[in-house]
């Protein structure tokens, strides 16, 4: 019964709804989405239709389903993910490579309705911020050296890892750099760190009138041939891009080798969206509801094959832009997928024309975004600290979807130590020992305190339990052998009582 | 007796393998109809297809990059089948030097350029998946061509030496003619028959703009179920009036410079008869 109140929309929060400022706030985000929605569809490797699809069905499903002012659609990571995961089956940007995108889409929001059903909302409280801060600074870290592909007209497949792009970079620019591109592209991302002082959160949209105007301008001035520019090309919007995805025999075989991958897709859509629906509770909206936001995301994911699109997650930059203008439920979101409809539509035959350089300069501003905008603070704690560098550094050198693996195995295992850690206060009263005891004794957390008793067997020590929540089953074999150890050597343990 | 039978067996079974091997040809490659039946289809066969569907529907399958309301087949006769109506089995010909961009091309960006001029469009990346189809359709009509060897009935015929200059006000007489029935009478076309001049046609730096091509391509390919009924100088004629109509400008010069200098032009006519 729970569960299909989950399932349903909820629209309980229309009676307090300040519809102006939603509205606001959900024009600001469409706006925002537009050159974003474009980047990631680049990312994705599919046409530009499919990201701005994304931005509108996407975000209105995750909004119309969800209970948060949290703004859905075409998210970065996930982009690259389903790209990276696609590339090795079909030619990129193939009619094949985007219905493979399209039904791995399906299976990642299947899998998520899947973790909706099993509760799994819960498993991501112990998702590690300072894990996600090391994904989202590596994913910056990509985004700004897949820019430099972009802009200077390098190959993807002549480096393995970022470093090799520098180096190629450096020792090969003359053969690399079309100036006319570099030239745009620097201007754009120029334009942006300029502007972003000023408006911190909407500079983009400027970076990109500036960067396309400085396109358009040497474009109209030398023409294609002279300074082959790549253009973005015609977009071809429909109003409503119904679709039923193919699941031919070699869709069902792609879909079987993938599942590992599809899993990992999903759990980072997830992780993304809880942690900005975490920092709303805190901060905005007090009665959220973490497992109907994992089911809007999962159904919205699901369906996104069925309009065109590839699934997507919540966004942290356009949330936090809504928030800021004031929204405060899900109408924002829906508000922001209809601007996205009329901002398209009207910009349509102009984004034509939009050169490609000017989309490696937003994603680098991204990626700077992405690497800027986390305080640094998970470093100041140790283990925190770790966790950061070395999800950060699995997801440079190793891969985005290892770096996701390696992020939730360090924060289960960070969660691990903060947990086992057994505090042991010793005092001394004449030639009687006095150990009080804090945290959890169990066969993980037993070491500390069976080395300290067992450095000397002839001591007398009364161990304190008093601030011991739990004690398993090894730990009082532990305590008893102890005892009987002492026993021979004429020492004691005793405990005090847990009055 | 026995051994008898079998050798004669053996000597049927390595008849029809030597028969098999004599015609390759006739083994050679499934049609597009087969492909598209098939349940499974290999990169390279999915491929074909694809750039089979960008041939034959240019501003469906290709939107992205096209700009006009022609297909490659409009000139690519029959999806590129057609001797001497620009056949597209000619991948054995590539890389060569080409006058028109002075650098030599690769089947790649023989492919863009096409995108550039004649479908007067946006220029695709050389990696983009409409530009592999397309160079993957071209290979598979190649199949059993000869590499390096131009194929039978390459580009359009060239047409002999008339005598007589092309003619315009004669060639607008053969238009109304032979082809306003379906071209129409501005040259708008409609549906699958191409428009030949305006915006939604070829560009001015497309290669059917040079008289010589174009006479060549009607005269061996129109009017459709009529061809080679022109006359050569008729062909011509008929070139010389078309490539005088009103089409987009060649995307080799900027368009901003363009606007610049006719503006210029026009204030120096201006300032040029005011002051005599």
């Amino acid at each position: 019964m729970s569960l299909l109140r989950e399932a349903l929309p909820d629209f309980s929060w229309w009676r307090s709804v300040d519809a102006q400022r939603e509205a606001v706030a959900g024009f600001t985000g469409a706006l925002l989405v537009v050159p974003q929605a474009i980047t990631f569809a680049y990312l994705a490797g599919v046409a530009p239709e499919y990201g701005l699809y994304c931005a509108v069905f996407v975000g209105f499903l995750a909004s119309f389903f969800g209970n948060s002012p949290m703004v859905g659609g075409p998210n970065t990571a996930v982009s690259i993910l389903l790209g990276l995961t696609v590339l090795p089956f079909a030619g990129r940007g193939s009619p094949l490579y985007t219905e493979f995108v399209l039904v791995l889409s399906l299976m990642v929001g299947l899998i998520q309705i899947g973790i909706w059903l099993l509760r799994g909302a819960a498993v991501f409280r112990y998702f590690s911020p300072a894990a996600i801060t090391g994904i989202k600074v590596g994913v910056g870290v990509w985004l700004i050296t897949s820019a430099l592909e972009g802009a200077l007209g390098l190959s993807p497949l002549e480096a393995q890892f970022f470093y090799e792009k520098f180096y190629i970079v450096l020792f090969s620019w003359q053969d690399l750099v079309n100036p006319y591109a570099a030239t745009i592209s620097g201007v754009t991302i120029a334009a942006g760190l300029l502007l972003k002082r000023r408006w911190p959160r909407s500079y983009i949209i400027g970076a990109v009138l500036i960067g396309s105007l400085v396109g358009g301008l040497i474009y109209g001035l030398l023409g294609p041939v002279l300074s082959q520019l790549e253009l973005l090309g015609h977009v071809t919007l429909q109003a409503l891009p119904l679709n039923v995805p193919r699941l031919g025999p070699q869709h069902w075989l792609f879909l079987e080798q993938t599942v590992p991958h599809a899993i990992a897709i999903a759990v980072l859509g997830l992780a993304q969206s809880l942690v900005i629906s975490r920092d709303l509770k805190a901060s905005v909206v007090g009665n959220l509801d973490l497992h109907k936001e994992v089911f809007a995301q999962g159904i919205s994911s699901a369906l996104s094959p069925f309009f065109s699109t590839f699934a997507g997650s919540g966004s942290f930059n356009r949330t936090s832009v809504a928030v800021e203008m004031g929204a405060h439920t899900p109408l924002a979101g829906m508000i922001a997928a209809g601007a996205v409809v009329l901002i398209a539509w009207v910009l349509g035959p102009l984004l034509t024309w939009l050169p490609m350089p000017v989309i490696a300069g937003v994603m680098a501003l991204v990626g700077i975004g992405m690497i800027q905008g986390n305080e640094i603070r998970p470093l100041q704690h140790r283990v925190e600290g770790a966790v950061f560098l070395i999800t950060l550094l699995s997801v440079m050198f190793l891969g985005l979807e290892f770096g996701i693996l390696v992020a939730v195995v360090a924060s289960v295992g960070f969660f691990v130590v903060s947990v086992s850690r057994v505090k042991l206060s010793v005092s001394r009263d004449g030639d009687e020992e006095r150990i009080i005891v804090t945290g959890n004794l169990f066969y993980a957390s037993l070491d500390p305190l069976a080395k300290h008793l067992q450095s000397d067997p002839s001591a007398r020590t009364v161990l304190d339990l008093r601030r011991v929540p739990y004690c398993d089953a090894a730990a009082q074999d532990m305590i008893k052998a102890i005892q009987a150890q002492r026993a021979r050597h004429g020492g004691q343990l005793e405990i005090a009582p847990r009055a | 007796m026995r051994f008898k039978s079998m050798n004669r067996a053996f000597l049927a079974i390595l008849g029809i393998l030597v028969l098999l091997g004599c015609s390759p040809a006739a083994l050679a490659r499934p049609t597009i109809e087969e492909l598209k039946a098939r349940a499974v289809l290999d990169d390279y066969e999915s491929n074909v297809v694809f750039g089979y569907n960008i041939v034959m529907q240019t501003n469906r399958y290709a939107g992205r990059y096209a700009g006009s309301a022609l297909s490659c087949t409009s000139c690519h006769l029959k999806g590129g089948t057609q001797p001497d109506g620009f056949p597209l089995n000619v991948a054995g010909v590539y890389p060569k030097w080409r006058s028109k961009n002075g650098v030599r091309n690769g089947i790649g960006l023989r492919v863009r350029d096409c995108f550039l001029y004649s479908l007067n469009g946006v220029m695709p990346p050389e990696e983009s998946a409409e530009v592999q189809a397309v160079a993957a359709y071209i290979s598979y009509l190649s199949e059993g061509e000869v590499i390096g060897r131009p194929p039978k009935g390459w580009g359009v015929p060239t047409l002999p030496d008339t005598g007589a200059d092309p003619n315009p006000p004669r060639g607008q007489a053969v238009y109304k003619r032979e082809c306003v029935i379906c071209h129409g009478a501005d040259g708008e076309g409609s549906g699958p028959i191409p428009p030949v001049w305006g915006l939604n046609s070829y560009n001015a730096g497309a290669g059917l703009n040079n008289i010589q091509r174009l006479a060549g391509f009607i005269w061996a390919n129109m009017p459709m179920g009529k061809e080679r009924s022109l006359t050569h100088q008729e062909a011509l004629d008929v070139a010389a009036f078309l490539n005088l109509q009103h089409r987009a400008f060649d995307p080799r010069d900027g368009r901003l410079k363009k606007l610049a200098e006719r503006i210029y032009h026009r204030l120096s006519t201006i300032t040029g008869k005011a002051s005599p």
